[in-house]
């Protein structure tokens, strides 16, 4: 009972120094880890070998290959070339530029990670816009939009996916079945509503729109070399992913195995590689992982299984609906990524509890990623595009999102739902 | 040599209290990169540099672009203008710190402060802080060749 009380509490507060940004999210976490595995140390209900094997290394293999991978691409100019060639196709068309960027940076954070994607592709649509002399704001907002939307489509596009596939034993061709439809007809939503909502600014027929006809793409690839033979082994790799189960190997092993493979061919300067890996992501993975390995332990989330016993008599339909809203709105104002940590072994009890639960694993990845589009603060992609335009003479404000991105965030969660309820026998597997 | 053998002595400088635009006006017409600001007795408070300046009419995308060679034709951004309120606005809001050197320094210490501080002319007071002269780095530089021991076939 004790051992409850304490490691709900730890768990709860770090929580809440996450939620509030008081303090850095991986600091936070990894002080709240600690403090969970002395208590859990003192009181009898955690172990260090027990907190060892809470860490999911299929997670954290997963991201870590695709970081590496990224990582080698991001200094050949690749993604520089991708949108410089997408505002060539444009020929400078307002419509035709956001439709082109925004597919470029859906399809390559269907496969990376959606914020470096938006990292790279932003400040070069700040130089289209500027060429143009358009607003980039709508560009901007669409490619975060559009990248968040499209990323719930593939196991690798989205970190909360990682996780809910680790956890569910989802397979790569699992999201293609049951999760690419859904979002890709989400994705279209979202596209038309943006380009209804932007319509005054993309209306404008910029002058100067023979200017990106000049923007030369061979200058913008500044090292083909190396982007080809991280491109082939990246191509490997996503190949590879259909046939994971085919094959017996796990989308970590493949994505460790493609980045070692990738480094020994390009053999860059790997100080500067791993430099650039984002290693306060996975330490907070890891911390989160060690904090609900504690709850785990000391027996809160069996209680939590008897608490939802009563749900169980629950409609399922209106159970999974209800999970997707609640995911959505709380995605909406904090990180998705502790939101699905902290609700996967939640699923698992009930799953324990005899209810049928992949309906419900779809409605975690669903609310968790669709909800993110809400707010500026709902996902990182938003962060960075919104603290790029800050430091343009066009920021985008929080009242620009709630009026644009959040009609955006409704309307592919009200399609989702309805895709959703339609969709629920498939998902009962 | 000292930087007080090499310093132009014809300098132009203007007032805190000045307008943008006037200080525009004395970059055009003078073909000059830094113009140091004083107050009424003409001691040094601050420096206006021609870089400062054009940063301020920049496109948004070179803060986030390093290399922007594949750009041939930057359309819209080539013909920005500084908006009238810019130029309305007081020399002080723009101004750099004062750096300077005194009359009496040697080059090399003229070298150093001119990197440290990435300036392209060093202001140069005398030991009230009264601006007696400025020195841009090709001052400096040719002054140090100046000193070089060169015979007539051109070796050393």
């Amino acid at each position: 009972m004790i051992a409850g009380v304490v490691a709900l509490l730890i768990f709860g507060a770090t929580l809440y120094v996450i939620f509030t940004e008081k303090v850095n999210r991986t600091i936070a976490a990894v002080t709240g880890a600690a403090l969970m595995l002395v208590s859990g140390l003192l009181l009898g209900f955690y172990t260090e070998e027990q907190a060892i094997d809470t860490i999911d290394i299929e997670t954290i293999g997963l991201l870590l290959g695709m970081m590496i991978l990224v990582a080698l691409l991001e200094p050949t100019g690749f993604f520089q070339y991708l949108a410089v060639q997408a505002a060539r196709i444009s020929k400078g068309r307002p419509v035709r530029l956001l439709v082109l960027l925004g597919s470029v940076t859906t399809v390559l954070s269907m496969f990376l990670d959606n914020v470096t994607t938006v990292v790279l592709i932003a400040p070069v649509t700040i130089l289209i816009s500027e060429i143009l002399g358009m607003n980039p704001a709508p560009l901007l907002m669409a490619e975060a939009l559009l990248a968040d939307t499209g990323g719930i489509a593939t196991l690798i596009g989205d970190p909360p996916n990682v996780l809910i596939a680790s956890a569910a034993g989802l397979s790569f061709n699992d999201f293609l079945i049951y999760a690419l439809p859904i979002v890709a007809v989400a994705w279209l939503t979202a596209l038309f509503l943006l380009r209804h909502l932007f319509r005054r600014e993309l209306a404008v027929s910029p002058e100067n729109a023979d200017a990106v006809l000049h923007l030369n793409p061979a200058e913008a690839l500044d090292d083909w070399p190396t982007a080809r033979r991280v491109l082939i082994v990246l191509g490997i790799a996503i190949l590879l992913f259909f046939f994971e189960r085919a094959l017996g190997i796990s989308p970590a092993f493949i994505a460790v195995t493609a980045a070692s493979a990738a480094l020994a061919w390009v053999r860059p300067d790997i100080r500067k590689i791993l430099e650039k890996i984002e290693w306060s992501v996975l330490a907070f993975f890891v911390a989160l992982f060690v904090l609900v390995g504690g709850l785990e332990h000391a027996g809160v989330l069996g209680q939590l299984a008897g608490l939802v016993a009563h749900v169980s008599s629950a409609n399922p339909v209106m159970l999974g609906v209800g999970l997707l809203w609640l995911v959505a709105g709380l995605s909406a104002v904090v990180d998705n990524i502790p939101i699905t940590i902290a609700l996967i072994p939640v699923i698992q009890s009930l799953e324990g509890s005899g209810i049928n639960v992949g309906p419900l694993w779809w409605a975690l990845a669903f609310g968790a990623g669709l909800g993110g589009n809400g707010t500026i603060i709902g996902s990182t992609a938003n962060v960075v595009v919104a603290s790029l335009s800050e430091r343009t003479r066009s920021p985008i404000t929080s009242a620009l999102w709630s009026k644009r991105g959040l009609p955006v965030m409704l309307a592919t969660l009200i399609v989702t739902t309805i895709l959703y309820v339609f969709a629920f026998p498939y998902f009962t597997r | 040599m000292r930087i007080s053998d090499c310093m132009k002595r014809n300098i132009f400088s203007i007032q805190k209290s000045n307008t943008l635009g006037e200080a525009v006006r004395i970059f055009a017409e003078r073909h000059i990169g830094t113009l140091p600001v004083v107050d009424e007795k003409g001691a040094l408070v601050g420096l206006l540099q021609l870089r400062d300046l054009l940063t301020l009419v920049m496109p948004d995308f070179v803060k986030f672009i390093e290399d922007f060679d594949f750009v041939m034709d930057f359309g819209a951004a080539e013909n920005r203008q500084p908006s009238p309120e810019l130029l309305a606005q007081k020399v002080e809001i723009h101004m750099k710190p004062p750096e300077s050197v005194e009359a009496t320094s040697g080059l090399l210490r003229a070298s150093a402060l001119l990197h440290k501080h990435d300036l392209h002319d060093l202001p140069v007071v005398d030991a009230d802080g009264k601006l007696v002269g400025i020195a841009s780095r090709v001052d400096v530089g040719t002054a140090f060749l100046k000193g070089w021991t060169i015979s007539q076939g051109g070796g050393a």
